[in-house]
């Protein structure tokens, strides 16, 4: 899903940047402290686990695959400035270790897939866990797809506007191929998973699951 | 009835050098393209994939476009050594933006990020995990020695 290197021009890839470097200064002050020590361990196992399920492709009709996300978890159990923080640090392993994405496009896709994204999904589970906790955890992933996948394509469809050299697909195709599969495969996976993920955490008795 | 004779051997001889003007001919040189294979993480190759090359000559316009074929591969004959860019974009936002080295004999070694197939789909992730667990693990030594300092 996230948007490698040289796709995206420095009129958005600084201004991304600017947003969000202020965003994880604050977020990591705020939740990866002193008072953090009991929580990180959980923290981290789990950002692992979203470093693993981004990096397993789901193959898709037309040559094409996607991918999880797997930090909507995150944003349920701990915050979205958390989930904000850890995909931040998904997406730096990935740029660095193995040249997917990209530092240009950092602040780009932080922003999308580590911020919007489950943010939204954060929102859906405060306003839907009374109702049903697990179709509250359900909903919220797949809203939490949703709202990266579009993040993402609107930005290259903004990116296309402004100079078709860097992507130069327009914004209705673009929408068309990333949202489609978001709506219909990432979308219902990612639910499964946060389902899937929550449970097995509420039977290891993890504190923040329970 | 001589003239209109020779006009007439003059115009069958131009008719082979007018017929050569429109013959497309080739030649055929091994080892000259460099061919570039690009595939996903898991070794799905990027089929039919739109792509541009740049070259190092004239990075401002594309030097050749196309679609790559269906086990993900495209090529091209470089003019000019340097650094050639390779840029393949999917509508959905995949793709790659990469360089590739291109010597005077036209010989290439890539350049940039190379992403793994075959056994890097499992070293990959677990790799990427050890990473984050070890980034992880000092966060909490840290935020435990402040603790007890503190």
């Amino acid at each position: 899903m996230h948007v490698p290197d040289g796709f995206v021009s420095p009129q958005l890839t600084l201004p991304a940047l600017a947003v969000s470097a202020p965003l994880w200064a604050w977020a990591a002050r705020r939740h990866f402290g002193r008072s953090a020590a009991d929580s990180l361990p959980v923290v981290g196992a789990l950002t692992a686990v979203a470093f693993v399920v981004q990096s397993i492709m789901i193959p898709l009709p037309g040559g094409t695959s996607t991918h999880l996300l797997g930090v909507t978890l995150l944003a349920i159990l701990h915050g979205p400035l958390v989930a904000f923080v850890c995909e931040s640090l998904v997406l730096v392993v990935q740029a660095l270790f193995f040249g997917a994405g990209g530092f240009t496009v950092l602040g780009v896709n932080a922003l999308a897939m580590g911020l919007l994204g489950p943010l939204a999904g954060w929102l859906v589970h405060l306003a839907l866990r009374r109702a049903s906790p697990r179709g509250a955890a359900l909903v919220a992933a797949w809203v939490a797809v949703q709202v990266s996948t579009l993040a993402v394509a609107l930005v290259l469809g903004l990116q296309h506007r402004l100079s078709p050299a860097y992507f130069p697909t327009p914004l209705p195709v673009t929408l068309a191929a990333m949202m489609i599969p978001s709506l219909a495969v990432t979308g219902p996976a990612e639910g499964l998973y946060t389902l899937f993920a929550l449970s097995v955490l509420r039977r290891a008795k993890v504190r923040e699951a329970l | 009835m001589r003239s209109s004779f020779t006009v007439l051997v003059l115009l069958a001889g131009l008719v082979p050098a007018g017929a050569r003007a429109h013959e497309v001919l080739h030649d055929v040189e091994r080892g000259r393209a460099v061919a570039v294979r690009v595939y996903e993480s898991d070794g799905e190759a990027l089929a039919d994939a739109p792509f541009e090359v740049f070259s190092p000559s004239t990075p401002g316009a594309a030097y050749l476009a196309g679609r790559t074929d269906r086990a993900g591969w495209l090529a091209f004959v470089p003019d000019a050594p340097g650094r050639w860019r390779v840029k393949v974009v999917e509508a959905g936002g995949h793709g790659l933006d990469t360089t590739v080295e291109v010597a005077q004999a036209g010989a290439a070694a890539q350049g940039g990020a190379r992403a793994g197939g075959g056994a890097a789909f499992v070293l990959r992730p677990l790799l990427g995990a050890a990473v984050i667990a070890a980034v992880f693990g000092a966060l909490v030594l840290l935020a435990r020695r402040r603790s007890t300092s503190g």
